[in-house]
């Protein structure tokens, strides 16, 4: 069989183009597969350029406490229940604020530090990551 | 057969039943959250369809949307896996109303088996042996006393609605009765909506064992035992076939009656039968009416593809297999890989997959839904995949398994893959020496 060199060269540029890993082209009985790996430090790092600019968007004066983990935030310990802080509500360091819920488990946060609630920064069953600002203090 | 199923699951179980569809050569619809919508389930589904969002209410539990899909793509049944909507007797009533088979028995035997007190009920009534308790709920403080005077502390209060070590309290000794009597009706209120409580002796030291079925109209029959006694918090770790603590006599009498009890309700479908083994003598627990986690365990040892087999019954309503037809081989134990790190009181453990390389090898098999660069939500259960080995005889099972631990690579989250290869080396595992409750006791980090 002859290889058709144009309709390779034609699919490495889709490849490059459209920033894919793998691209099947096939006409009558002929297939043509090309593929490429993306390194794995180019996918590395995007997460780190991520991850900072998410940092540099929380950075602001007031004091917050932050989720310990990723999971699904809830402001209270039953739907419908009475919310574990409110807005001026004076609060102690231990303290339940909130629980975030992670593969079934459910785990209560604490204030890490005694204050007056400044702003509940979540919504109700909002998802959150590691280290996202929970709530301020005044 | 049918032409089209659509599953409502995720995850690995999703991915199993797809496997067994495509063998029936079935077309397949995948349903999602939004994000679940690069996961494996969805990529090797025929077609697929988002739910909703990630939590599990507005997606994987959502009645209406699920419905609106079975609508929108002419699937003629619905695989509900294991977890989620499968042992909900509502769902599966609306399922069923609407013309489209519901894979799994009747929404009244799930309703029936979901209350434990009925369960229990139907279990003595035909014959099967029941632990020491309560006849019923139990109502009052008065009621509770007697009862477990005469059963003799230490006893185990259980909401009739529950289940998952929810609601349950143990009582050692009378004086504590009242206040725990009155906690456990409170809890099950709040948890199941249901404050129904039973009485029944607690035992200190059980093995779990339990019973996989597969039954059609015509016949059930059984697939042997399976005994899934290393647990961390109610849940099952490890599991294995055949229990290697029970004697010849008692098991075959267990699996005869299984399978008379099974037979005589009526039952469609795959169920296991789950029991409670203390000093020689068993209990009945409860009845799964779905296909379980450690279903594989059984498929290895005996050949038999159990959800290929559900598809079938659920299409003729009689089952192709006799009792003859069903001959395990050797020694098959799993190990579920789970995202959470044993080191740290199993604490979830979400994140990428950075590198991902599975084991493989002669009677070695993976179930999974993981692959190099998938993201671990937090949204759903910490289950990732299964590793199951069979072997001659258990020690080649253990070697084997330890052998396919060492291959085992999962970087970027914590899995319990190391806490596994300490569990098989254990004189404890080796020698069979424990019970449910060994986990919690041992130090393994």
């Amino acid at each position: 069989m002859k290889i058709n060199k144009k309709i390779i060269e034609e699919l490495v540029q889709y490849l490059k183009e459209y920033n894919l890993s793998e691209i099947e082209y096939a006409e009558g009985s002929t297939k043509v597969k090309v593929s490429r790996s993306l390194s794995g430090s180019n996918i590395l790092s995007n997460e780190v350029i991520s991850s900072k600019s998410k940092v540099a968007e929380s950075i602001d004066s007031s004091e917050k406490v932050t989720s310990p983990i990723v999971g699904t935030v809830y402001l209270a310990a039953e739907p419908g229940g009475k919310k574990f802080v409110e807005v001026d509500q004076k609060i102690k360091k231990g303290q339940t604020i909130m629980i975030v819920e992670a593969m079934k488990t459910m785990n209560h946060v604490p204030s890490t530090q005694d204050g007056v609630v400044s702003k509940i920064l979540v919504k109700d069953g909002d998802p959150v990551e590691f280290g996202q600002p929970l709530i301020s203090f005044k | 057969m049918f032409k089209k199923i659509l599953i409502a699951n995720r995850g690995e179980i999703a991915v199993r039943i797809i496997r067994a569809c495509k063998e029936w050569g079935i077309s397949t619809v995948a349903v999602h959250s939004d994000v679940d919508k690069d996961s494996m389930h969805v990529r090797l589904a025929d077609e697929s369809i988002c739910l909703g969002s990630h939590q599990p209410q507005n997606s994987y539990l959502n009645i209406s949307a699920l419905m609106s899909a079975v609508d929108v793509t002419g699937a003629e049944a619905i695989h509900p896996g294991y977890g989620f909507l499968s042992e909900n007797a509502h769902f599966a009533e609306i399922v069923t109303n609407h013309g489209i088979k519901f894979i799994g028995p009747s929404a009244d035997l799930i309703r029936k088996m979901g209350d434990k007190v009925e369960a229990k009920k139907i279990a003595k009534q035909y014959g099967l042996p029941v632990i020491e308790g309560s006849e019923d709920d139990v109502t009052s403080v008065a009621e509770a006393k007697k009862i477990s005077d005469k059963i003799g502390y230490p006893v185990l209060i259980k909401a009739a609605g529950g289940g998952g070590g929810k609601g349950m309290k143990i009582v050692n000794k009378t004086q504590e009765l009242e206040d725990l009597f009155l906690l456990a009706k409170l809890e099950a209120k709040k948890y199941f909506n249901n404050d129904k409580v039973y009485i029944e002796k607690y035992f200190l030291n059980p093995r779990h064992i339990e019973v996989q079925v597969l039954s059609g109209k015509n016949r059930t029959v059984h697939l042997n035992e399976r005994d899934c006694s290393v647990q961390r918090r109610h849940q099952k770790l490890i599991e294995e076939t055949p229990s290697p603590i029970i004697s010849e006599s008692v098991r075959s009498d267990l699996l005869t009656r299984t399978t008379q009890m099974v037979e005589k309700i009526g039952y469609e479908g795959a169920g296991t039968v789950e029991y409670i083994y203390e000093n020689g003598k068993f209990y009945f627990l409860e009845m799964n009416t779905r296909v379980q986690v450690e279903h594989p365990v059984t498929e290895v040892a005996t050949g038999i593809d159990i959800v290929k087999e559900q598809i079938y019954i659920a299409n003729k309503g009689d089952t192709a297999l006799t009792q003859e037809d069903v001959v395990a081989r050797g020694h098959v134990i799993e190990c579920r890989i789970n995202a959470e790190d044993p080191s740290k009181n199993f604490q979830p453990s979400p994140g990428i997959i950075k590198t991902y390389h599975q084991p493989s090898g002669f009677r070695t098999r993976v179930d999974g839904a993981i692959f190099q660069g998938c993201k671990i939500t937090p949204y759903y259960d910490s289950l990732i995949c299964k590793l199951i080995c069979q072997g001659r005889n258990r020690t080649e099972a253990i070697q084997r398994m330890l052998r396919a631990l060492d291959e085992f690579v999962i970087e970027g989250i914590t899995s319990t893959i190391n806490l596994h290869k300490k569990i098989l080396s254990h004189e404890k595992f080796i020698s069979s020496d424990f019970d449910v409750n060994w986990l919690s006791k041992e130090t393994f980090y």
